[in-house]
């Protein structure tokens, strides 16, 4: 009895917390720029960088607080994820390429998605 | 042809070209080497789309924080060959970018005041105006940022700011440059780089006859020098970095050259592997003949650097992806170079403007 209860909370609790409101979205990279993603995006949602271009890219994110999280090369038709961390204004950049860079607003995590 | 031959036909065709692409993969005997079917070839039409990304721009971009004027350029030419800028009143901008020398100085690496040779070559400094990364390891964003560089640095002009600017406040004839140009603004560090970065960006290269050429002349560049623009952008693989009209991207590749500098990858966190000896794609144009080449100034000669690129540089977790051995005949080399030669355009027409 006391095993099932804790379980109900246990998944109550992951339901609401966890991927209620996380979304998926793609970011095409193309020769020397990035497509802006068009959906509003929060905190939490991961984000598919996905090198349509013909030259291998090594974005990075810079975060409202100013962390980094690094994506690593990405050699043409190679496609990597990142779950957004830190809400705020953020810059994407490009390690090789310095003339690569998109503004995004990262919504909080806890704002239900716009309509 | 029956349907049956036909059939036969494409499927040796495409059997060969899956085990051409195979190889090509690196999965053949050997490994990372493209396999070129004879000398590189492009169709007419190829050739005129491919010419369209090396057209010149119309005009010099001068940002609105620090507009062009023409006195504001001619008083940065005397602030650039004014060796007074120096702790030692011997080494002006000049000394190392020298007009003479295609805006550098002939050397492997740089000296300035104290003799002792610097870590890097000194680049050229023509078209400027278009740096969106300045430095080998893009360590300054604008002209503005990186001219109070090479003024301070120990090695080059070793010179304090405020030094500098109490210097310029005892020369007579430098109140009425300044005045003219600046008014009732002091005469300081930041103006005088104001005009210093003004008089840069107004160095523009003149047109060469491969601009002449892209301009619609087509006889204006030797047959050798048309085969040699085909190579740089097929299989030379060139034209992978060395893009656009001033033939860089920019941007920052480590190519494997033997050098222990780290380059730009001192700017990134450890963990960005690919910056480790990443160094920027310099312009092409007026790319010294006769060398020394590179950063480091190590590859002495034009030959040598196309031995370099057929080699495909140190292999190590930082190279650039875009370096892979190429194969290139005794021909493709002759016309690479014969290409490389319509670059280079007639020197600015510059002399050492009198000192206040
Ligand atoms: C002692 C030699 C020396 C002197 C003097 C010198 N430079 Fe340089 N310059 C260099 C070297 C070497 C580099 C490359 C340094 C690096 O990337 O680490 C360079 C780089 C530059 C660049 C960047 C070019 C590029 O493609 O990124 C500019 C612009 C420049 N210098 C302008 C100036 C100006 C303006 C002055 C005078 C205020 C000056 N330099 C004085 C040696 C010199
Ligand atoms: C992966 C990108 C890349 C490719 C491909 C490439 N280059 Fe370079 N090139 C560079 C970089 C980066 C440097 C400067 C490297 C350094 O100094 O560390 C350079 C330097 C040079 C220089 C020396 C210029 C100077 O002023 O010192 C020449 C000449 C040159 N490349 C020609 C070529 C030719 C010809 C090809 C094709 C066969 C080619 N490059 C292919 C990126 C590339
Ligand atoms: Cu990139």
């Amino acid at each position: 009895m006391r095993v099932i209860r804790t379980l109900i909370i246990a998944c109550v609790v992951v339901l609401s917390c966890g991927p209620a409101y996380s979304a998926e979205h793609t970011l095409v990279m193309h020769h020397m720029e990035l497509e802006e993603v068009t959906a509003p995006v929060r905190a939490g949602d991961v984000i598919i960088f996905d090198n349509r271009s013909d030259m291998t890219h090594n974005l990075y994110v810079i975060y409202s607080d100013g962390t980094v999280d690094n994506l690593d090369t990405q050699v043409p038709g190679m496609q990597r994820k990142l779950t957004l961390r830190v809400a705020g204004p953020a810059v994407i950049k490009c390690w090789i390429h310095p003339i690569i860079r998109l503004e995004m607003e990262i919504g909080s995590q806890d704002t239900p998605p716009a309509p | 042809m029956t349907f049956r031959r036909a059939l036969l036909c494409s499927i040796v065709v495409s059997s060969v070209a899956v085990f051409l692409a195979a190889i090509a993969r690196g999965n053949g005997p050997l490994p990372g080497v493209e396999i070129s079917a004879g000398p590189a070839q492009m169709s007419a039409a190829a050739i005129d789309e491919l010419k369209a990304k090396f057209r010149r721009p119309a005009a010099i971009p001068f940002p609105k924080s620090n507009p062009f004027d023409e006195k504001k350029k001619d008083l940065g030419r005397t602030l650039f060959f004014d060796p007074r800028l120096s702790v030692t009143g011997t080494v002006s901008c000049a000394s190392c970018h020298n007009p003479n020398l295609a805006w550098s100085d002939g050397l492997e690496r740089g000296v300035g005041v104290t003799g002792i040779p610097l870590p890097r070559r000194t680049p050229g400094i023509v078209d400027a105006a278009w740096l969106t990364a300045l430095m080998w390891d893009g360590r300054a964003d604008t002209l503005e940022q990186q001219a109070a560089l090479p003024i301070t640095a120990e090695h080059e002009m070793g010179m304090p700011l405020d030094v500098l600017t109490k210097r310029l406040n005892e020369i007579d004839g430098y109140k009425t440059l300044f005045e003219a140009v600046f008014p009732g603004k002091e005469i300081n560090a930041t103006t005088a780089i104001a005009a210093l970065a003004t008089y840069e960006r107004s160095l523009v290269s003149n047109k060469s006859s491969f601009d002449r050429w892209i301009d619609g002349d087509e006889l204006a560049i030797a047959p050798a020098a048309r085969r040699g623009f085909v190579v740089f952008n097929t299989t030379g693989r060139c034209n992978k970095c060395h893009s656009g009209w001033r033939f860089t991207d920019d941007s920052f590749h480590d190519i494997g050259l033997r050098s222990e500098d780290i380059g730009r990858g001192k700017f990134a966190p450890p963990s960005v592997t690919i910056m480790k000896h990443a160094f920027k794609t310099p312009s092409l144009r007026n790319a010294r003949i006769s060398g020394p080449y590179m950063h480091d100034g190590s590859i002495k000669t034009m030959e040598e650097v196309l031995d370099h690129y057929e080699k495909g540089g140190k292999l190590r977790p930082s190279l650039s992806p875009e370096m892979k051995p190429v194969k290139l005949s005794r021909q493709e080399k002759d016309d690479l170079v014969a290409f490389l030669e319509t670059l280079i355009g007639p020197p600015l027409a510059e002399k050492s403007p009198e000192l206040p």
